[in-house]
């Protein structure tokens, strides 16, 4: 790809997904909200197989605004992915994420990139006065947000506001894929990120219908569960698997010994579900420290490293300081 | 790529790849190229033996000595129809893939309905339709294709047929092997691409006359189990194996619970309980299978950046005065 201009300091990126009502008034919001804080920024409107007006509005305002790059999806795949592409099609020093909907204010950004500028890798939105549904929306995310924070050790108020911003050289590294985007921050923690959390505005839907139900509450919950392992554990799986054989060997050798103390103390034939359990408990351990081992082979031959993490840290930190 | 007849290349390939069913190569080449010569369009056509086929071979070659512009990819074994459809992509130019069975199973003028189609989608696979066959075999089939598009959420009512057509770009993101060649149009579908069906008229020597055994249908529900492990849990291992191993210890750890309260309250000793193992047993399993699910995560998650789960259509940004598609892909 040739570059036409030189790197923008900020990249905007709005994900959008039947959005043909909205979509010219975020431009013009963005624009708005941007052109005074007199920075260099390009936005990334990324059209997830929208099947209204969407993509003809977005190529428009691409026509006449060549700050506007436009990421075209051959279908509808979600957030996630939708997200994903904008970071990997931005340019930008900084990524900015938000909602495609008007709920979230891009005058907010303004904030945003002056938490970055303080030192901050990461900046997340928090909807502190959220105009939904109580019952259905509100009551479930808390719920969410406060066991993402007990168990990622992450605590957000608000994970589920799409209004957050990046160091680009950071986010560019953590993978996103599945429904990850609610968990970006405690994925981000492999890299040891800053993290600031500031409130933000939060408008109801004006045009368009809301896209979300109860339904993904038990796939947040699925997912929590693998982001606990990936995050915390992925670069020493032989530790986490033998963590969670552990109990398994000790209940087996108990058992063992229990019952060859009984045969020590009166001979005769071993009480087979004692001394059978025993052994069960305790191969079955084994077995699992086997597959820790074949954890770090997938580690080792996979193109995750960590030692890129903590490389790339050093160098946003040293560029800041300079 | 060094010569400019080898850069313009033929606008449609024609891969037929060679399997264990087969019928007279010169005969089939005679009906394929009568139709395909009625295209008007600018055609190669290759044949992939799918292991070694002597017979075929000498027929091919035979064809080759009497002037037909053919080209022949030999497999040193039999790897499977998927394999074999992509080694004969790799030796093909055309910018309109067409796929064709190494039998009599579509009329040959069907090639240019398929041909077609894909003016308004990226894939168009064959139908056979009408199509003979009994009453039991239909009811078979709509079973089979019921299940296949509850689990996939894609509707096709023909995965055998062999004749396919698409553009370049489908096998260029998705990687064929196995028996999956089947289910291209399933897996292109999940990969946002337009799958259109189109009918196309059932060759006379296709009528199966004997009935299908035990082994087609074990061979039908392992391709579902296969297409539903490729859509549904592929990214994502440990809801599948997460959920089998949660069940299993659940009802191991309820086992356990069960002995040790009558051991505690009926004083009922454990070592006489043979259950106890079975509890064990279960309680056991169902840890290591969520550690295979863990084990699944850690391989998705260190290579995430490889498998990309969303494919980018097209970038469009316009420089500033003109109006040109600054296109990526």
């Amino acid at each position: 790809m040739t570059e036409s201009s030189p790197q923008p300091e900020l990249s905007v990126i709005v994900p959008f997904y039947n959005e043909e009502d909205n979509i010219v008034r975020m431009h013009a919001a963005i624009i708005g909200a941007l052109e005074p804080l007199g920075t260099s920024f390009e936005m990334v409107f990324v059209d997830d197989g929208s099947r209204d007006r969407t993509l003809e509005r977005a190529i428009d305002l691409a026509r006449s605004d060549s700050r506007v790059r436009v990421v075209k999806f051959r279908r509808n795949y979600g957030q996630t992915p939708a997200m994903a592409a904008g970071i990997e099609q931005a340019h930008g020093k900084v990524l900015v994420t938000m909602d495609g909907d008007l709920q979230n204010d891009p005058a907010d950004i303004g904030h945003f990139l002056a938490k970055i500028e303080e030192g901050n890798d990461i900046v997340v939105g928090w909807r502190h006065n959220r105009q939904d549904k109580l019952v259905s929306r509100k009551i479930p995310s808390r719920i969410a947000n406060w066991l993402i924070g007990r168990v990622t050790g992450v605590p957000i108020k608000d994970n589920g506001c799409s209004l957050k911003a990046y160091r680009a050289a950071l986010i560019k590294q953590i993978p996103l894929y599945s429904e990850m985007h609610r968990f970006i921050p405690a994925m981000a923690s492999i890299a040891g990120p800053r993290i600031a959390e500031i409130k933000v505005r939060h408008h109801a839907r004006q045009f368009g219908k809301s896209k979300y139900g109860l339904s993904r509450i038990y796939k947040v919950l699925l997912d929590l569960m693998v982001i606990k392992t990936v995050a915390s554990f992925t670069s020493r799986p032989l530790l986490w698997f033998t963590l969670l054989a552990l109990p398994l060997l000790l209940l087996g050798l108990f058992a063992i010994g229990y019952s060859l103390a009984g045969w020590l103390e009166a001979p005769g034939p071993l009480p087979l579900p004692i001394a059978g359990s025993g052994v069960i408990l305790f191969v079955g351990g084994l077995i699992m420290v086997c597959s820790g081992v074949l954890g770090e082979l997938i580690y080792k031959l996979g193109d995750l490293r960590e030692h890129q993490f903590a490389r790339l840290t050093q160098k946003v930190r040293s560029a800041d300081r300079g | 790529m060094d010569s400019p007849a080898t850069m313009l290349g033929p606008e449609v390939s024609v891969i037929v790849p060679v399997g264990e069913r087969q019928a007279d190569a010169v005969r089939l080449h005679a009906e394929y190229k009568a139709s395909l010569d009625s295209l008007g369009r600018d055609y190669e056509i290759i044949y992939v033996l799918d292991g070694p086929r002597r017979e075929y071979s000498d027929a091919l070659h035979g064809l080759i000595e009497r002037g037909e512009r053919i080209t022949v990819v030999s497999l040193t074994r039999q790897f499977g129809e998927a394999t074999a459809l992509m080694a004969g992509f790799e030796h093909s130019s055309g910018r309109v893939i067409v796929t064709l069975p190494a039998y009599h199973q579509i009329v040959g003028d069907g090639i240019g309905k398929l041909v077609a189609a894909l003016g308004d989608c990226d894939i168009a696979v064959g139908r056979r339709w009408p199509r003979a066959g009994s009453v039991l075999e239909r009811m078979r089939r709509g079973l089979f294709h019921r299940l296949l598009g509850w689990i996939t959420g894609v509707r096709l009512n023909d995965l055998g047929c062999g004749a396919r057509a698409f553009s370049r770009r489908v096998l260029e993101e998705i990687q064929l092997y196995g028996d999956q060649h089947r289910f291209l149009a399933v897996l292109a579908e999940r990969q946002g691409f337009v799958v259109h069906e189109v009918d196309v008229a059932q060759s006379k020597d296709d009528r199966f006359t004997g009935l299908y055994g035990p082994r087609d249908y074990a061979r039908g529900l392992l391709d579902i189990f296969t297409v539903f492990f490729l859509v549904r849990f592929t990214k994502k291992p440990l809801r599948f194996f997460g959920m089998v191993g949660l069940t299993i210890f659940g009802i191991g750890s309820l086992l356990v619970v069960w002995l040790i309260a009558e051991k505690l309250l009926l004083g009922q000793g454990l070592a006489g309980r043979p259950a106890l193992l079975l509890s064990t047993l279960l309680v056991v399993l169902g840890l290591q299978l969520f550690a295979l699910g863990l084990l699944g995560e850690l391989i998705i998650f260190t290579h995430a950046r490889a498998i990309k789960d969303y494919q980018i259509e097209r970038v469009i940004q316009f420089s500033r005065p003109s109006s040109q598609d600054r296109a990526v892909r």
